[in-house]
């Protein structure tokens, strides 16, 4: 029971909280990082509000052309260029969790890239050992895995590259 | 990169690159050699000149930097030149940015714009010169002039947004708009618009100027077409009806949201304020500056008829119905809190019982009780209850738990959500000692049995009843408050640096116990847990004020310097680099983006920390320096002698201050850095400190503090350096007559200073002068709360060195300021410190005492006051030789003033003797001793009653930990907790605050001997 609207520069002071709250272990994101996103995509930032005006949770989305098999770090070919969305960020703290907030941020941004991008396919990266975002990608909203990366986080973990296709 | 390597200037591409592949790898040395040959090549290219500023200025070469751009400017002027490229001159504002130098960068755009006035790449460049200045009229007509030139829509949005900002943030007044309106018009006939963004743009000018029904004409136009998200259209639809107060209309568009995302909050809130014809939530429109809004939903009621209310109010139910009817998903909880909500409603109208609000919360605990989220939800429905009906209400609740199939996590979440309701209205505080003893009892024995449940969790995961450790510690805290046994608050720690060991991630337990340490006076503990928070960024702005207040006013002078350098560096960054994302914003032809960036800006700017920190940086520098008084008037030097700040002081400008600070996350029982119950005796009634919290009320009263205080702190370091001066001009007057610096002019401006510093203090200047003599005759006492006793003291000081060389005439309390003055200060001061330093216990026992209001009394007035006296004597040698030669002649010497000032150097002696002399007794006090006392109550084993039964519990449950049981991590972990560790890091911690102090007071001692046989 939130609100899911568009990020504004109002919720800036209050996202990266939230992303303190949801990665405690990680360095937080510049504040440039965030207005680069509302500048560059702001049709993919969304936040969620909870019922006292506080951000619970944020989803950065990024539309992109270029050619898929660079999305594995593989090199890139210049045939076959198609639009597609990646979802960098995807935080809901933790006393909001299953609530389905995660969902419906993840379905409104995949809605938004497919009728107003027209991306044909969205990716993101997942942590190898976050079952929960994996079943949340794989079963609830159909994400398939397209590849791995050994080492990509900061951790030294592995990241499976999912992919959605959207048309 | 690409587009610099054309022919720059007339340079080939090929003699470039290398000079800019050598400064993108940072080999500035080689670089300036292929510069100085190319410039061999090409004397008088501006490019070529400029490409050698830029380089000069990476090596640091500031002025040689400045210099060469100069001269690369003063070739573009010249005649000769045929051709500008744009490449030249973003290459000179580059440098001229970095050299601080805005408007020279703008002025060879200008010129270039004169010369060439079609070219719009330089127009562009322009245009973004005044977005980095932020001159939004200049914006406004250069993107006008591209308009014009190639008209395209891009280029009138830009002048468009130039004109909204003119109106939010500039001096603009809003018939601006129309001006806007009349461009946007004009270019829709003959182009109509292409982009969403632009179409957004074009609705808020005329939604800015209250024309709801022409932007209604245009959403559902053929260009409202652009908006391809239905459920934004409707809402944008639904906003523009409701703030036409066309409610019957706006409510049915927000239904149809509703249809569409039955989980949205805000939305039902929408749709329920235009059925009930309520326009609280359009009229003051829909942003706040707070960065949390109220948690109450303000609505409007009492205009509607019996009968309307009634029939809307089972309209809203009916629909509400239907939504719990089509739920499709067991996480969706919004039509089951919008029943509440219409139950409050039907309440707060009259028509309401509680009793089915009382229902409605039942059903709602029994859906979703188990989530971390429902105390919140609720909060704003307990508060309509009776205090009798809130507790049987949670009886209710705790009845209608454990049904024995319900999986062990949810049991558990009912059980937290229960024991968070209790905290968040308050009932908590009315149960007695034995009962909230048996009640922490409770929620340690749940983490426990419960433990078993993270066993396999990654620990950077949340453990569930994790939460039960933080509602512990804040029980805790409230025996303490209620029985003040210190055993209480110990334990309190004790419970949060044991959760704290077993995961180490947990945010809530950082921040209590950052609180508690602070009150513990261990600021070094405070601080190390702030540090592991990685505050960063923007939470610099929301985040410091855990830790800033309390630093800044105790003696670790280092890591508070730290705290304010970072923070500061982020902010000033941010401002620097803001433009240059807002341009981009523009040129991404996202306008809303650009206006939006500006807007956040101007928030940044106007931050009530970011002002503070401004203020209190500087008067940190003062603090460290001000037993060496050369060293003193550098730093005054450095800040123009305290002038630059005086700005803040304004009262009109005080109004703007932004708060952005989050105080939800402080602790219960310091709710802001200047409240703190623990420190007085506990009252039921007083308390509600959740609901208090709540209230607008006190957010406001702690805005009009916070302005004061900016107010008075801002001419703290310009009237030191008044005060030095006023001091050196009396000696010199006693020497030699008409030989005084200090002329009545500074010494009218001087009193003009203290008359705003009066008034601030909530008096009239002489009032105040005639507060000061009272108390220091011991004739009246000063009722103030501690931190102003500061202001006053500091003021005290400020008059008593005013005083010293006004030839103003005898004021009612007559002459007994001058040459007395200093004695008037002189005992004021010892008054309060001695009376502070008699109060004081040790600091191991008795937590919260007033240690950091003592050091702030020696490091402030005390301080202030010594630079007088440092002045006076300086000043009583010889004009033109500070270093001692011959000494103070002889008439001097049997001067009043001279003897008022040796009276004044026994005074501050004595006072700082019997402060070290309290100091080491703490500090030598035996360890052994401090820590058996302080453990006694720990050690009680089998006791019911008292300190030390939570940490019993705990202790078992560390020593009988198995890796069967909890899994390695949390075995081990529990394995190396150890009770009396923890108690001694806070003696460790307190003892390195009481050393700093000492230090700085042993310093004083040497200054002021120093100054005994000076004269």
């Amino acid at each position: 029971m939130v609100c899911i609207r568009q990020a504004t520069k109002d919720d800036l002071l209050d996202i990266q909280e939230c992303d303190q709250f949801c990665f405690p272990q990680c360095d937080s994101f510049p504040l440039k990082y965030y207005l680069s996103y509302n500048l560059w995509w702001p049709q993919l930032f969304y936040v969620a509000e909870d019922n006292r005006g506080r951000i619970v949770g944020y989803i950065q989305g990024e539309f992109h052309t270029k050619n898929p098999n660079s999305l594995s770090g593989e090199k890139e070919q210049t045939t076959n260029t198609e639009c597609y969305g990646r979802i960098a960020n995807l935080g809901v703290i933790c006393t909001h969790r299953n609530c389905g907030i995660a969902t419906r941020l993840m379905t409104v941004v995949h809605n938004v890239m497919e009728h107003v991008f027209a991306a044909e396919f969205v990716s993101l990266h997942v942590h190898k050992g976050n079952h929960a975002a994996f079943n949340l990608y794989n079963e609830t909203l159909g994400y398939k895995i397209y590849d791995s990366i050994q080492k990509y986080y900061s951790d030294g973990a592995d990241a499976f590259v999912m992919k959605k296709q959207l048309k | 990169m690409s587009s610099r390597f054309g022919m720059a200037g007339g340079i080939p591409e090929r003699r470039v690159r290398p000079i800019w592949d050598a400064v993108d790898s940072r080999q500035f040395k080689s670089a300036l050699k292929l510069s100085t040959s190319l410039l061999s090549k090409y004397p008088n290219s501006p490019y070529a000149i400029a490409l050698k500023a830029l380089i000069l200025e990476r090596m640091g070469k500031v002025e040689e930097a400045l210099s060469v751009c100069l001269t690369a400017k003063e070739r573009l002027y010249s005649d000769k030149l045929v051709f500008i490229d744009d490449l030249t001159l973003s290459t000179l504002q580059i440098v001229f940015q970095r050299l601080g130098h805005l408007d020279f960068a703008t002025s060879c755009y200008e010129y270039a714009c004169g010369k060439f006035p079609n070219n719009v790449d330089l127009m562009m460049g322009l245009f973004n010169c005044y977005v980095r200045e932020y001159s939004y009229v200049k914006q406004q007509q250069t993107a006008i002039k591209m308009y014009k030139t190639v008209v395209e829509e891009r280029f009138l949005l830009w002048a468009v947004c130039s004109i909204q900002l003119q109106v939010s943030c500039g001096n603009g007044e809003e018939k601006l708009l129309l001006l806007a309106e009349g461009l946007l018009k004009k270019h829709v006939v003959s182009h109509s618009l292409h982009e969403p963004e632009a179409l957004l743009v074009y609705i808020s000018v005329l939604e800015q100027q209250a024309k709801y029904g022409a932007a209604l004409e245009l959403l559902s136009g053929k260009m409202g077409s652009l908006l391809v998200i239905e459920v934004d259209k409707l809402y944008i639809q639904g906003r523009l009806l409701a703030r036409s107060c066309d409610y019957v209309a706006a409510a049915e568009i927000f239904k149809k949201v509703m249809e569409i995302c039955p989980d949205d909050w805000e939305n039902f809130l929408n749709f329920l304020g235009c059925l009930l014809e309520d326009d609280s939530r359009w009229c003051n429109g829909m942003l706040s500056d707070q960065i949390h809004r109220p948690r109450f939903v303000d609505c409007k009621l009492s205009h509607l008829a019996d009968e309307v209310f009634d029939t809307r109010v089972s309209i809203a139910s009916d629909f509400v119905e239907t939504l719990q009817t089509n739920a499709t998903s067991d996480s969706l909880r919004c039509p089951y809190l919008a029943k509440l909500e219409i139950e409050r409603r039907k309440h707060l109208y009259g028509t309401g019982d509680t009793v089915n609000l009382k229902e409605a919360l039942l059903k709602y605990f029994c859906r979703f009780g188990h989530l971390a989220c429902f105390a919140t939800d609720v909060e704003m429905f307990f508060q309509v209850l009776s205090p009798d009906e809130r507790t049987q209400l949670l009886t209710k609740f705790i009845e209608s738990c454990e049904p024995p199939h319900t999986a062990q996590l949810k049991v558990l979440g009912k059980s937290i959500t229960i024991f968070k309701i209790r905290e968040l209205i308050g009932t908590m505080f009315r149960l007695p000692v034995n009962k909230l003893e048996r009640a922490v009892k409770f929620m340690a024995e749940l983490y426990c049995q419960n433990l078993s449940l993270s066993k396999d969790l990654d620990p950077q995961e949340n453990m569930p009843g994790e939460d039960l450790l933080s509602l512990a510690s804040n029980v805790l805290v409230q025996l303490f408050w209620r029985t003040r046994l210190l055993g209480y608050l110990l334990e309190a720690v004790m419970v949060l640096e044991y959760g704290l060991t077993i995961r180490r991630y947990s945010w809530q337990y950082k921040v209590l116990l950052v609180h508690l340490y602070s009150h513990l006076s261990a600021l070094p503990l405070a601080y190390e847990w702030y540090k592991t928070l990685e505050i960063k960024n923007i939470m610099l702005e929301t985040v410091s004020h855990h830790i800033l207040p309390q630093m800044l006013i105790s003696p670790l002078w280092v890591d508070s310097s730290d705290i304010l350098k970072d923070y500061l560096k982020f902010m000033d960054d941010h401002f620097k680099e803001s433009a240059d994302l807002t341009f981009l914003a523009y040129r991404h032809r996202n306008y809303s983006k650009a206006v939006e960036f500006v807007e956040f800006k101007e928030r940044l700017q106007h931050s009530h920390q970011y002002w503070m920190a401004r203020i209190e940086a500087p008067i940190l520098q003062l603090k460290q320096k001000a037993d060496n008084i050369d060293e003193e008037e550098c730093v005054l030097e450095n800040m123009n002698s305290g002038i630059q700040l005086i700005d803040y002081s304004s009262e009109e400008r005080c109004k703007a201050l932004t708060f952005n600070e989050d105080m939800q996350s402080r602790p219960w029982w310091t709710p802001s850095s200047d409240k703190n119950y623990l420190l007085g005796p506990f009252e039921e009634d007083s308390i509600k400190t959740r609901e208090n919290l709540l209230q607008q009320q006190q957010t406001t009263e702690r805005e009009v503090r916070a302005r004061i205080i900016i107010q008075i702190r801002a001419l703290v370091p310009r009237l030191i350096y008044l005060s030095i001066q006023s001091a050196s001009s009396s000696l010199k007057e006693t020497l030699e007559a008409n030989d005084s610096i200090f002329d009545d002019n500074m010494s009218l401006k001087m009193k003009s200073l203290l008359e705003c510093y009066a008034r601030s203090l909530g008096l009239a200047f002489n009032d105040a002068v005639k507060e000061i003599t009272s108390i220091a005759n011991g004739q009246k006492s000063l009722e103030v709360s501690c931190s102003s006793i500061i202001d006053w003291m500091n003021f005290a000081v400020f008059v008593g060195a005013w005083k010293l060389s006004s030839r103003e005439p005898s004021s009612p309390d007559g002459d007994s300021w001058r040459p007395g003055s200093l004695h008037i200060v002189d005992n004021f001061l010892k008054k309060f410190i001695i009376e502070k330093l008699k109060a004081m216990k040790p600091l191991t026992e008795f937590p919260g005492n007033d240690l950091l209001i003592l050091v702030q009394m020696v490091t402030e007035p005390l301080a202030w006051h010594s630079l007088v006296i440092q002045s006076c004597i300086r000043a009583s040698y010889p004009s033109g030789k500070r270093k001692k030669k011959s000494g103070p002649t002889t008439d001097l010497l049997t001067s009043p003033l001279f003897q008022a000032i040796q009276g004044s150097i026994e005074s501050l002696r004595g006072t700082l003797e019997e402060l070290t002399k309290f100091m080491q007794d703490q500090i030598n006090a035996s360890d052994d001793e401090i820590l058996d006392k302080l453990f006694a109550p720990f050690q009680r084993k089998g006791c019911s009653e008292g300190p030390g039964q939570i940490i019993h519990i705990l202790e078992d449950l560390a020593s009988g930990s198995s890796e069967e049981e909890h899994g390695d991590r949390i075995a081990r972990a529990l394995h190396s907790w150890s009770s009396i560790d923890c108690l001694r890091k806070i003696l460790v911690g307190q003892r390195k605050v009481l050393t700093e102090f000492e230090l700085i007071c042993e310093s004083k001692l040497k200054l002021l001997q120093t100054l005994k046989l000076q004269m």
